[in-house]
């Protein structure tokens, strides 16, 4: 993948995509800034290669498989380089984190997960480092030095946040990084930043970028049948039974065939709801399907998600919202966090838990500035803490003795 | 982690497993040693075949260092939900899974590098 948008972006663009990297890379990637609004597809695509060479080089240096989560956060973050995450705003958030690994006498691949899902918080860097009006060099060093320090923080609330929700909630780095972006958010309204709202929005239609997913799903979907022929539909029903249930790794598993089908099966499912909502093919869309693909390796699949995303669907014509708006079509897709839910506890919770996800993601990212860049994990997390501490609340007091 | 939450988790994950089949008799039994610990787990109920092995496969699953320290953090901790064994299976050296006339027996080996579950000082019958 990170091969093909390379390819890709200087195909589209010449030697313009290396003119649009740099651009990016001085851009502050708030929520919503589309990059593909900003600089066009060239320079957006190969910022996204360059953060997924990040996170392969990684993965690759610490030793750790590549499974079912090191899948989903390579995609995961290959998908938000297209709307927040640059090689620059991410580095410091890492370095962070292997800081705080070494303190505790463990080493970065013990914390990887967290690093890499922890570069959600990129944007507090480029924040600090050119929205606070300093010098280029001080805003630098100063970003560097919050990125670095909330990622040094980030292992011990990503655990303390796991608690909560108990692992009910996909995205649980959304959370984590969500809470987080409170305090620092706060910190800096305080000290007098304005935090203007930022909607930066491709809305061209482009057929590239509309058949980037389904081209990726059905090479996904080929993979997997060339890894695991017949056997690889086998997997994928069986994926199908599975809660989601963090941690749930569906390439240990069930095998790397179905868990491919699965990603394959779950791109293409998004691209058509994103077609019929007539909602727009751009960078947060994009990144957004790319998401949920990679956690079809991590937790994400057909069953689990089908009564969350009608719950967000029905919550948009209730309030009387636009489902191909940004925000709606975007909880849309990243609702599927809340998979887990249903998987262990039915569609009806589902369906509720995927109604109040709307409402949540509406306010969420405002709360913290657009700093952390999956707000709908953050708004989910928040719904399943608070779904879960009700059904532990009426299990642990129904008295069955 | 502290030698002694760690084992209040691993024996709270087991004991949620085996208690799912509401067993008359549980019987939890622990041995440390400066290197290392076994723990070793009875009750009376009667596991199918195929349960045996998918206990096996999960608590003998292969090392993944990157989801024992973060998710392995929920290990006897989130009792919401069926009871995960391969929290475990990330975190312990070695497990054995034998099944008796009146139940099953769980024996887990947690240690370091250096230790060796078979040199264990308590003697093995034959």
């Amino acid at each position: 993948m990170i091969l093909l948008f390379i390819i890709t972006a200087f195909a589209v663009d010449g030697s313009g995509a290396i003119k649009g990297f740099w651009t990016i890379q001085l851009h502050p990637g708030r929520l919503i800034n589309d990059f593909f609004a900003v600089v066009g597809i060239g320079g957006t695509l190969l910022n996204s290669a360059a953060v997924g060479l990040v996170a392969m080089i990684l993965i690759y240096i610490t030793g750790v498989s590549f499974s079912g989560p090191t899948f989903a956060a390579v995609f995961t973050i290959m998908g938000f380089g297209l709307f927040g995450k640059t090689p620059l705003n991410i580095l410091p958030i890492i370095l962070g984190v292997y800081l705080s690994a070494r303190l505790v006498g463990k080493g970065l691949r013990d914390y990887l997960i967290i690093a890499l899902f922890g570069t959600a918080l990129g944007p507090l860097v480029s924040v600090v480092f050119l929205e606070t009006g300093l010098p280029l060099w001080q805003g630098l060093i100063l970003g560097v030095l919050s990125g670095t320090a909330a990622g040094f923080i980030l292992p011990a609330l990503a655990v303390a946040m796991l608690h909560m929700h108990q692992g009910y909630s996909l995205y649980n780095m959304g959370l984590t990084c969500g809470f987080l972006a409170l305090f620092a958010a706060s910190f800096l309204k305080a000290a007098g930043l304005p935090f203007e709202k930022a909607l930066a929005w491709h809305s061209e239609n482009i057929l590239l970028l509309q058949l980037i997913i389904p081209i990726l799903s059905l090479m996904l979907i080929g993979s997997g049948i060339f890894f695991s022929g017949k056997k690889a539909f086998k997997s994928f029903v069986l994926i199908q039974k599975l809660s989601g249930r963090l941690p749930s790794d569906f390439v240990d598993m069930e095998g790397t065939g179905g868990s491919l089908v699965n990603a394959g099966v779950m791109g293409l499912a998004g691209t058509i709801i994103v077609f019929l909502a007539g909602a727009d093919f751009n960078g947060p869309v994009i990144g957004g399907l790319l998401t949920i693909m990679g956690f079809a390796a991590f937790g994400t699949n057909l069953r689990n998600s089908w009564s969350v995303v009608a719950g967000v669907m029905v919550s948009t014509f209730v309030f009387g919202m636009k489902l191909s708006d940004p925000g709606p079509i975007l909880a849309v897709i990243f609702s599927t966090t809340l998979g887990p839910l249903a998987g262990q506890f039915g569609y009806i919770p589902g369906f509720f838990a995927g109604f109040i996800h709307l409402i949540m993601v509406s306010q969420t990212g405002s709360w913290q500035g657009g700093m952390n860049l999956y707000n709908n994990g953050f708004a989910g997390g928040l719904t399943a803490s608070v779904f879960i501490a009700v059904i532990q609340w009426y299990r642990n007091n129904k008295n069955d003795m | 982690m502290k030698r002694k939450d760690l084992i209040l988790n691993l024996i709270g994950e087991i004991s949620n497993y085996l208690l799912d089949d509401d067993p008359m008799r549980l019987v939890i039994s622990l041995h440390q040693e400066e290197d290392g610990l076994h723990l070793c787990i009875l009750d009376d109920t009667k596991h199918s075949e195929d349960e045996l092995e998918s206990m096996k496969k999960a608590l003998n699953s292969r090392k993944r260092p990157e989801l024992a320290e973060y998710y392995g953090a929920m290990t006897g901790h989130d009792m919401l939900g069926s009871a995960r064994l391969d929290l475990l299976g990330w975190q312990i050296k070695h497990s054995d899974v034998t099944q008796s006339d009146s139940g099953i027996k769980i024996d887990l080996w947690f240690g370091s590098e250096k230790f060796q579950s078979d040199k264990f000082s308590i003697p093995v019958k034959d």
